[in-house]
């Protein structure tokens, strides 16, 4: 399994939600129930660290104004 | 038409430059009158001539064609006709045979009005939508979370700043590439078309908002112009376009993926809600909790389940262990002697052997008369058969 701290937000938000969507259906034996929240819990730190990291940016693009070449 | 004269050399006819310019000049002259549709360049008028000049330009391809029409005749139709204004010229080929060079030669220019400009829209729409690049199956779906928005708007302050308010509004940590360019007048279709590729060619950008200056009929057809349509409709990434309003719909609407009628708009198709994205992540880490916990919890009754069933199962075994016996003696029982002599019966022997017919003794005989509780000592008085 990819270390979640190598995953976007979006693949890690989904594999969150199959996770909870498993656990929920409840045919999970407990031992294995018990490594899945493990790994939900690690899914949730790094959506949460993405959104608070994040900083809006703008970057304008230079002007290439075919107008002033024609004159 | 007279005869261009040539001269033989051997096995050739040769001309002379003012014979070949003449017959073309000639050739030329047979060609109708037509009309030409372009744009106004390089306008040249002065007083001291009796001919002005335009470069006629075609802005498909930019192929131009040197135009000439008397001074007189411009005056009088009372235009004031501005470089990249479209136009209709009507007139004939000519060529001047002095230097060998084709001109049109106009016998009238008219501005191309604003039921021209409607009409040539619905043909190009036609024609646009003919090829299918207005299909619905063409739309693609826009990215949840794109790395950049693509922003192309105009050089003006007010219109970019309500879509950046709104998409950092919504989503704060929204990176945006913004290309200002200039939406308006001749040279605005072939200016966003350029900026368009320089957004999508952006390696973050995954998603491109085209949004337009102001919203009267001349602002918008910059975004009817064939070139920006087919741009917007070849754009290697998803485009919204939130250049038509409630009156207009500019042709670049119908080829984006998505419109947006409004900048809010906009920013709700291309960036997710931050706030709805938190509280999201925190409802699933409730459920995944709770959903552990309802795990743990059935995985501990049905453990104590189990195990009351097996503090149960001694005794229970012990019981059926019983009920089987006592049935089984119950069916021993039934099948003794001993049963059968309580029942009544009694085991007669005669000389030790058990007598099974009355025929086996004789009047006198000794008898064993055995009973369930006892035996008795008798005689045969007498035999019945």
């Amino acid at each position: 399994m990819t270390d979640p701290q190598q995953l976007s937000f979006e693949v890690a938000q989904r594999e969150l939600d199959e996770i909870v969507g498993r656990l929920e259906r409840g045919d999970v034996p407990i031992d294995d129930a018990i490594g899945l929240w493990q790994r939900g819990e690690e899914l949730y730190r790094r959506c949460a660290e993405l959104l608070d990291a994040a900083e809006g940016r703008i970057e304008e693009l230079a002007r290439a104004d075919p107008g002033d070449e024609a004159g | 038409m007279t005869k261009v004269e040539a001269t033989r050399y051997g096995d050739r006819m040769v001309y002379t430059v003012s014979g070949f310019n003449r017959g073309v000049a000639q050739w030329l002259r047979r060609l109708p009158e037509l009309w030409l549709e372009g744009e106004i360049t390089e306008l040249r008028r002065n007083e001291a001539w009796a001919s002005c000049f335009v470069t006629l330009k075609d802005p498909q391809t930019g192929a131009t064609v040197p135009v000439t029409i008397s001074r007189r005749r411009l005056d009088a139709l009372g235009l004031d006709l501005a470089d990249g204004e479209r136009v209709h010229v009507q007139g004939r080929a000519e060529l001047y045979e002095a230097r060998g060079e084709l001109a049109f030669r106009a016998t009238t220019i008219e501005r191309f009005g604003l039921g021209e400009h409607l009409a040539a829209l619905e043909r190009l729409k036609r024609a646009l939508a003919a090829e299918g690049l207005f299909a619905a199956e063409r739309k693609r779906q826009l990215p949840r979370f794109p790395r950049a928005v693509g922003l192309l708007t105009g050089v003006d302050a007010a219109a970019r700043g309500d879509i950046v308010t709104a998409i950092s509004t919504r989503f704060p940590p929204a990176r945006l590439v913004v290309a200002e360019t200039r939406v308006q007048g001749p040279s605005a279709p072939l200016a966003i078309v350029s900026s368009l590729h320089a957004l999508a060619s952006h390696p973050a950008v995954d998603v491109v908002i085209v949004s337009r200056g102001g919203g009267s009929f001349d602002d918008l057809l910059p975004f009817s112009d064939e070139r920006v349509v087919r741009a917007v409709a070849s754009c290697p990434v998803p485009v919204v376009s939130a250049v038509g309003h409630e009156q207009d719909t500019p042709l670049c609407d119908l080829a984006a993926d998505v419109r947006a009628s409004t900048p809010t708009a906009a920013a709700r198709l291309v960036v997710p809600d931050l706030d709805e994205l938190t509280a999201g992540l925190a409802r699933s880490r409730e459920h995944l909790g709770r959903a552990v916990r309802r795990i743990a919890e059935r995985d501990r009754e049905r453990i104590e389940r189990t195990s009351d069933q097996l503090r149960a199962a001694p005794r229970l075994m012990l019981e059926r262990r019983r009920s089987v016996l006592t049935a089984s003696g119950g069916r021993l029982r039934a099948l003794s002697p001993q049963g059968t002599l309580e029942r009544g019966y009694a085991i007669v022997r005669a000389q030790g052997r058990v007598v099974r017919s009355a025929t086996a003794v004789s009047p006198g005989a000794q008898l064993e008369v055995r009973l369930a509780d006892g035996s008795l000592a008798a005689r045969v008085e007498e035999v019945f058969e």
